[in-house]
C-alpha cells in the first residue's frame, strides 16, 4: 500500500505515477532483451526507436525516425502492399501478427516474429502503433534441424537398404508404393550403391500389393538410374498378379532382369558378381 | 540459416554458363534443397542459360528465394531480346530443337522443375521462370 | 580462362580419361578430338572415361558424351563411363539421358578389370 503522506508536495499518487511509470517504462522498453519495441505514427513512419531495435536492426534513433517501416521488409516482398494490409488489419482489428523475414541495415536478415499494435487516444483516435519485434531466427534454424532429422528417420524407415552380401543390397519393399515414396526409394538405393559399391540391387516386390502404371514407370526409371551408375538391378518378387497387371498394362519391363522368387533372384546376384555357392567338400 | 538475397548476372560469353551453374548451385543449397534436387536445378539452370547464349546471343539470369506457408522454393528467371520462340508447344516436346542439340534442353528443364512458364513470341525476345519447391 | 582440363593418361592398353568437376562447353568439347587422336596415336583398345567429380550432365554433355562414344566405337575400341554421382544419375534419368549402348562402372577401378577382361561382363 502506498502511503500519501509519503508525498513531499502533498502531491499524491498522481505524481508518483507520472515521475515513475514512464521513466519505468522507458527501462523496460530499453532493456528488454530479444525484443525491438518501437512506435510508428498512423502512416507507419517510425517515431520512437529504442536501443534494443537497434542491436536488432542495426539502425541508429537518428538515421531511422522518420523514415517508414517498410525498410525492414526484404526487397522481393511486395513491400507497400504488404505494410499497408498491416496497418489496415492493425487499425482495424487492434494487433496484427506476422513472421516472415525481415532485413537489418547492413542488408543481412533474420526471422522475426512481429506485433503490430494500435494505440488510440482517449476519443478513440488512431494516434500510431506500437511495433514489438522478436529475432526468431535461432528458434527456426533448431525446428529446421529437427523436421529435417525426423524426415531423415521416416524415410530410412520407409525404405530399408540392406548390404546381403559383399557386393548385393537388397531392398524388402512393403505396402504400397506412391510417387514420393519410389522417389525416396531411388534416390536411397543410388546413394546405398556408390557408398557400398555393389554391382548388383535386389528390389523384392513381395511384400507390394498392387503396381499401377506409374509406379511402374518409376521403377523403371530406378534400374535406368542405377545402370548408369554401372550397376544391375534384379526385380524380385513379381508375384503373378503383378505379371498379369504388367502385361496388361503395357509396361515393358524386358530390359530389365526379374525373377519371380528372391531365392532365384539372390542366385542370379551371384551369377553377376562370377560366384559360386555350393556344399562344402 | 541465411536466406538467398537475389540477384542477377549476365549471360553473354561461354563462361556465364558455368558461373550460372555455380550461383545456383549456391543459391538452391542455401535454400536448402537435398543433393538431388540442387543437381536437378543446376541442370535445368545449365540447359536454359545455354539456349540464352546460343540462341540470343545474350540475356541475363536472375534468381530469388521463394516463402510460402509450409515450403519454400527457388524461382530462376531467364531473360534474352533473341529471336523468340515461334512455337513454344513444339519447343517443349521431347526431340525437338533448332539447334544441334538433343532437343532434351527445353523439355527436360520442365522435367526437372515444378513450375515453368514462357512468355515469349517471334521477333519479341523470351523470359522462362523457373520454380522448385520444398515441403517444410 | 578455365584451368581445369581433362586429362588422358594411358594404363596398358586403356585410355584413362578424367572429366574435370564443372568444365565449361569449350572443354567438353574437346573431348572428342583429344580421346579420338589419343586413340589414334597410342593404339589403345578402349576407353574410361571418369566422371566421379561431375557435378552436372546436361543434354550438352550427355550428347558428346554418346557420340565420342560412338567415334570411339568405330575405331574399334570400347568406352565405360565410370564413377557417376547418384544425384547426377537421377537427374540423367528423369530428363531421359539413358547413355544407350555405353557401358558403365562403378568406379575406376572396377572399369579398369572390367576393360581389361578377356570379355565383357556378362550375366548370362
Amino acid at each position: 500500500m502506498k502511503s500519501k503522506t509519503k508525498s513531499p508536495n502533498g502531491g499524491g499518487e498522481k505524481r508518483l505515477e507520472a515521475v515513475t511509470t514512464p521513466d519505468m517504462l522507458r527501462m523496460l522498453v530499453e532493456n528488454v532483451r530479444d525484443y525491438a519495441i518501437i512506435l510508428l505514427d498512423p502512416k507507419g513512419n517510425v517515431t520512437s526507436w529504442s536501443p534494443t531495435a537497434e542491436r536488432l536492426k542495426g539502425w541508429r534513433a537518428e538515421e531511422i525516425i522518420g523514415q517508414h517501416f517498410s525498410k525492414f521488409y526484404p526487397p522481393e516482398d511486395n513491400v507497400s502492399h504488404k505494410t499497408a494490409t498491416e496497418l489496415a488489419v492493425a487499425e482495424k482489428e487492434g494487433r496484427f501478427e506476422d513472421e516472415g523475414w525481415r532485413v537489418r541495415k547492413d542488408g543481412t536478415r533474420f526471422w522475426a516474429n512481429v506485433v503490430l499494435t494500435a494505440l488510440r487516444d482517449k476519443e478513440g483516435k488512431l494516434v500510431g502503433f506500437g511495433k514489438v519485434t522478436r529475432d526468431l531466427s535461432e528458434r527456426r534454424a533448431a525446428e529446421e534441424k529437427i523436421r529435417k532429422q525426423s524426415q531423415e528417420i521416416f524415410e530410412m524407415a520407409a525404405v530399408p537398404v540392406v548390404q546381403v552380401w559383399e557386393g548385393i543390397l537388397l531392398v524388402p519393399l512393403i505396402g504400397t508404393l506412391d510417387s514420393q515414396r519410389t522417389q525416396h526409394l531411388m534416390e536411397r538405393l543410388l546413394q546405398r550403391v556408390t557408398e557400398t559399391s555393389s554391382p548388383v540391387a535386389l528390389l523384392d516386390i513381395t511384400g507390394v500389393p498392387t503396381i499401377d502404371s506409374q509406379t511402374a514407370q518409376h521403377l523403371i526409371e530406378t534400374v535406368a538410374a542405377v545402370r548408369l551408375l554401372g550397376a544391375d538391378v534384379v526385380l524380385t518378387g513379381v508375384r503373378p498378379t503383378i505379371a498379369q497387371t504388367l502385361v496388361h498394362l503395357g509396361i515393358d519391363l524386358s530390359n530389365v532382369f526379374t525373377r519371380s522368387s528372391l531365392t532365384a533372384g539372390v542366385r542370379m546376384a551371384l551369377e553377376i558378381l562370377n560366384l559360386k555357392v555350393g556344399p562344402k567338400s | 540459416m541465411n536466406p538467398v538475397l537475389p540477384g542477377e548476372i549476365a549471360i553473354k560469353s561461354e563462361s556465364d554458363i558455368v558461373a550460372a551453374r555455380r550461383t545456383v548451385r549456391d543459391a538452391a543449397m542455401q535454400v536448402g534443397f537435398g543433393m538431388t534436387d540442387v543437381t536437378r536445378i543446376v541442370t535445368a539452370a545449365s540447359e536454359l542459360a545455354r539456349n540464352v547464349f546460343k540462341y540470343a546471343g545474350e540475356g541475363a539470369m536472375t534468381w530469388r528465394q521463394l516463402e510460402e506457408p509450409g515450403r519454400m522454393g527457388i524461382e530462376l528467371r531467364f531473360i534474352d531480346h533473341g529471336p523468340g520462340i515461334a512455337d513454344v508447344q513444339l519447343a517443349l516436346q521431347e526431340g525437338y530443337s533448332t539447334g544441334a542439340g538433343l532437343g532434351l534442353g527445353l523439355p527436360g528443364a520442365k522435367r526437372l522443375m515444378d513450375e515453368l512458364d514462357i512468355q515469349t513470341a517471334s521477333g519479341q525476345g523470351t523470359t522462362i521462370t523457373l520454380k522448385k519447391w520444398r515441403m517444410i | 580462362m578455365n584451368n581445369e582440363s581433362i586429362s588422358v593418361i594411358k594404363v596398358r592398353d586403356i585410355l584413362m580419361v578424367t572429366m574435370p568437376s564443372d568444365p565449361d562447353d569449350s572443354t567438353i568439347s574437346s573431348l572428342q578430338n583429344k580421346v579420338l587422336t589419343a586413340m589414334e596415336r597410342t593404339d589403345a583398345k578402349g576407353v574410361i572415361l571418369d566422371i566421379s567429380t561431375v557435378e552436372t550432365l546436361d543434354s550438352f554433355f550427355a550428347r558428346t558424351v554418346s557420340e565420342t562414344a560412338q567415334m570411339v566405337a568405330l575405331m574399334g575400341g570400347r568406352t565405360i563411363v565410370a564413377g557417376m554421382r547418384p544425384a547426377v544419375a537421377v537427374t540423367a534419368t528423369q530428363i531421359g539421358l539413358t547413355l544407350k549402348n555405353i557401358e558403365t562402372s562403378l568406379n575406376v577401378e572396377r572399369a579398369l578389370d572390367a576393360a581389361t577382361a578377356e570379355r565383357p561382363r556378362d550375366p548370362r
